[in-house]
């Protein structure tokens, strides 16, 4: 090769190795022999089904084991599974279904839909992955059947169309006990605030942390809370829309009683170090008996029963009033549902593993595991924690946040959050707090006019 | 003229041989940013398929006007500069310390010339995790120090402010290795002869740092500057990571995350890139207009400096 054309054909070989790497990339496998693009049978032709789910131990481990089970049934399936933390799911569901990666994709119960009397509000995300027709619709499939009537219409349906199988409710409102050590200090369950107070000063005088939490992440101490807010507006959507309206404001007097009850429960309930806690750390903080208390969701109960086997626990619902009627409920929402990608290529395998997922023995044993309120009628909840919230499911309601949409415009603080108090947040006087918060919410309210 | 790659054709070679690499720039560099500006100018979620409609200055307007959110976004500026302010300065001065005692002979340099550079090859998920563990506050290394000498903290959990110093703890233990190399890099440039010239002079050593070592760090001063300030302004993984959603404690970077994903913290939980387009070039004019007032003034120096 002559000196002069050396360089011209380095520069073109650099040209060509540049237009090769710009090329489009193949998403999807190539067409078989014969031309055949999309085979309808799933059996027929080798599949990577690929999964997206968000970390939650008990539930991995059993779709770890489910999986197994299904791909032995099925040789020309394998099951690709990503887990990601929870705080990560919304925005790996976006990427990964924008680039059309991912068949079946894990997605909380719908919630937070846009009222009427609401105004300058986003969608929410669900909403807006049906609207650029990422979902697929499941309306008609089988295995939907299969899945309560109710739990479909409210977790799952948009716009007259199916796009989630919801797999279970959950309850937040509630709190852990540690039985032995409310026996040992005379104590019994409270079932009202007074009560509750009285029982974390009788654990405090015998030197025993009343209640721990995940106050690290920060929700889990609001979390805890939300019987409290409950007790008090037990018709959670009419609170958002009274909040909406102004028939309600955070600094009122009803809800000022709320706010000095939050005072109590961060500063002289909870032990100070659950600020240094994380969430998923809060559930072994319990189960290692040192704590008399642990305020959280129903889904630490697998958790705790891991980390200790031998405790002797009870849950119960937040008793935020004096008055005991108040505190009948269990305040939730629907957790984990599966979604199919709407433009994924390999749709019967999704549907068929959905198929089997939803099998009742199949979701019975994944009930088990999880420990989730069932959304198939023909599920029992055969757990303590199903033992333990079984009297009070007559009274499930869909907890404040489910419902709650923030105007724009609104302030950091426009949320019934414990959390805001000390030593979690700044705030020290009660009242100084409500104003702050309906502040922040009547900022937004006044800009959406 | 003697021309290396000859006449005619032959003259276009070196533009053939450039343009890959403009192209690369283009599509990897440019082309994203200048999408991000024009995103901002749209309500655009980032999903495939969503209608993109151009709604103006509105993002703009919601960021920097609107009701309390406006303000707590201006607070949120607020921070990321005092941020980059503590951070920028504390690891510089940190990292020349360092340079200085390690660039003498001593035994064992080596060692900690790796300790100190070793959390740069860290991601930031397991430089989160490590610090994570030492500030658990229930028996944690920090909080059993801590109660050597009767004392208790939170760390992590404790007060926004609080969290918030951590977190500049941590991003300056994590980035402190580059500055140190930077700074040991230029003082191994600077010849020996001039020590000893100072020395035989009667210098002190406080007067050789002053009027030989300072002078000749001008380049890596002014790079270690300026890589500390623009990094420090675009800090968030380890917002992330180590506080999480939490009033008081964000800072810009984190919360275009936040908005851009729909990620916990974000209050609308909804995907808005537009908006979050519109704070990311909020944070470029602040980071250009930082970047380049200090560039422009190290310039200056550097050229006085050295005529």
């Amino acid at each position: 090769m002559s000196k002069k054309t050396f360089p011209v054909v380095v520069a073109l070989l650099l040209l060509s190795v540049l237009l090769a790497a710009c090329g489009g990339s193949q998403a999807s496998p190539a067409p078989a022999a014969g031309g055949q693009a999309e085979a309808p049978a799933a059996e027929a032709k080798p599949v990577t089904l690929r999964l997206l789910v968000h970390q939650n131990p008990p539930m991995v481990e059993y779709m770890q084991a489910f999986n197994e089970k299904f791909q032995a049934a099925h040789p020309n399936i394998k099951v690709d599974m990503a887990v990601v933390n929870a705080s990560d799911l919304a925005t790996a569901t976006q990427t990964r279904l924008t680039a059309n990666d991912v068949d079946l994709v894990d997605v909380f119960g719908f919630s937070n839909a846009v009222q009427p009397y609401m105004k300058n509000v986003d969608k929410p995300n669900w909403q807006q992955l049906i609207e650029a027709g990422l979902l697929a619709d499941l309306s008609g499939q089988s295995f939907v059947g299969n899945y309560a009537p109710a739990s479909n219409q409210d977790a799952g349906t948009y716009d007259g169309k199916i796009y989630q199988v919801n797999l279970g409710r959950v309850v937040y409102s509630g709190i852990y006990y540690n039985k032995s050590l409310f026996q040992a200090n005379n104590v019994a369950a409270p079932t009202t605030w007074s009560e509750l107070v009285a029982a974390c000063e009788t654990f405090k005088a015998a030197d025993i942390p009343c209640m721990t939490a995940g106050g690290k992440d920060g929700w889990p101490i609001f979390v805890g809370a939300y019987g409290l807010i409950g007790s008090i507006y037990p018709d959670q959507a009419g609170l958002v829309e009274g909040l909406w309206t102004g028939n309600i404001k955070w600094n009122d007097a009803k809800s000022l009683e709320m706010w000095q009850k939050m005072k109590v429960y961060t500063q002289n309930m909870m032990e100070p170090e659950a600020s240094g806690i994380a969430g998923d750390a809060a559930p072994g903080r319990f189960a290692s008996g040192a704590v008399a208390m642990f305020a959280g969701g129903s889904w630490y109960a697998s958790a705790i029963e891991a980390a200790n086997p031998e405790l002797d626990w009870g849950y119960m619902p937040f008793p935020g009033s004096d008055n005991a009627a108040d505190n009948k409920y269990l305040f939730g929402k629907y957790d984990q549902g599966w979604a199919v990608a709407a433009n994924s290529a390999n749709k019967d395998a999704a549907m068929t593993y959905l198929s089997e997922f939803s099998d009742p023995a199949n979701y019975q044993a994944f009930v088990n595991a999880v420990g989730f309120i069932p959304t198939q009628s023909s599920a029992t909840l055969d757990t303590l924690i199903g033992k333990e919230v079984a009297p009070y499911l007559e009274n499930f309601r869909v907890g404040y946040e489910q419902y709650w949409i923030a105007p724009k415009g609104a302030g950091e603080f426009a949320n019934p959050w414990a959390s805001y108090f000390k030593p979690f947040g700044t705030y020290d006087d009660a009242t100084e707090l409500a104003n702050k918060v309906q502040a922040d919410l009547q900022a937004g309210l006044d800009a959406a006019k | 003229m003697n021309y290396h790659f000859g006449r005619g054709f032959s003259r276009w070679i070196p533009y053939l041989l450039l343009l890959p690499g403009i192209l690369l720039y283009f599509v990897i560099a440019l082309g994203p940013s200048i999408a991000t500006s024009i995103y901002s100018f749209t309500d655009a979620t980032g999903l495939k398929g969503a209608p993109v409609n151009w709604v103006g200055l509105d993002n703009y307007r919601e960021f920097l006007l609107l009701g309390q959110a406006a303000k707590n976004n201006l607070a949120v500026l607020g921070r990321t500069l005092i941020f980059s302010v503590l951070v920028s300065s504390i690891q510089f001065v940190l990292g020349l310390l360092f340079a200085l005692v390690l660039n003498q002979r001593l035994w064992g340099r080596n060692v900690v010339r790796t300790l100190v550079f070793m959390p740069v090859i860290l991601g930031a998920v397991i430089q989160g995790l490590i610090w994570s563990l030492f500030l658990y506050p229930l028996g944690g290394p920090a909080a059993k120090l801590l109660e050597l000498v009767g004392l208790k903290s939170q760390f992590l959990g404790g007060s926004p402010m609080e969290a918030f110093l951590w977190v500049v703890v941590v991003q300056i233990w994590a980035n402190l290795g580059v500055t140190m190399i930077i700074f040991l890099a230029g003082l191994q440039t600077i010849p020996s002869e001039y020590y000893e010239a100072a020395s035989i002079d009667g210098a002190s050593g406080w007067q050789a740092f002053k009027n030989v070592t300072w002078p000749l760090l001008t380049p890596s001063v002014n790079t270690n500057i300026l890589l500390n300030v623009i990094g420090s302004l675009q800090a968030w993984q380890l917002f992330l990571v180590l506080i999480g959603y939490r009033a008081g404690t964000q800072v810009l970077g984190y919360l275009i995350y936040a908005t851009g994903f729909g990620a916990a913290g974000s209050l609308t939980q909804s995907f808005r890139q537009g908006y979050a387009a519109a704070a990311s070039i909020v944070l470029f004019i602040l980071v250009l207009i930082i970047g380049m007032t200090i560039q422009t003034y190290l310039r200056r120096r550097e050229e006085r400096i050295m005529a």
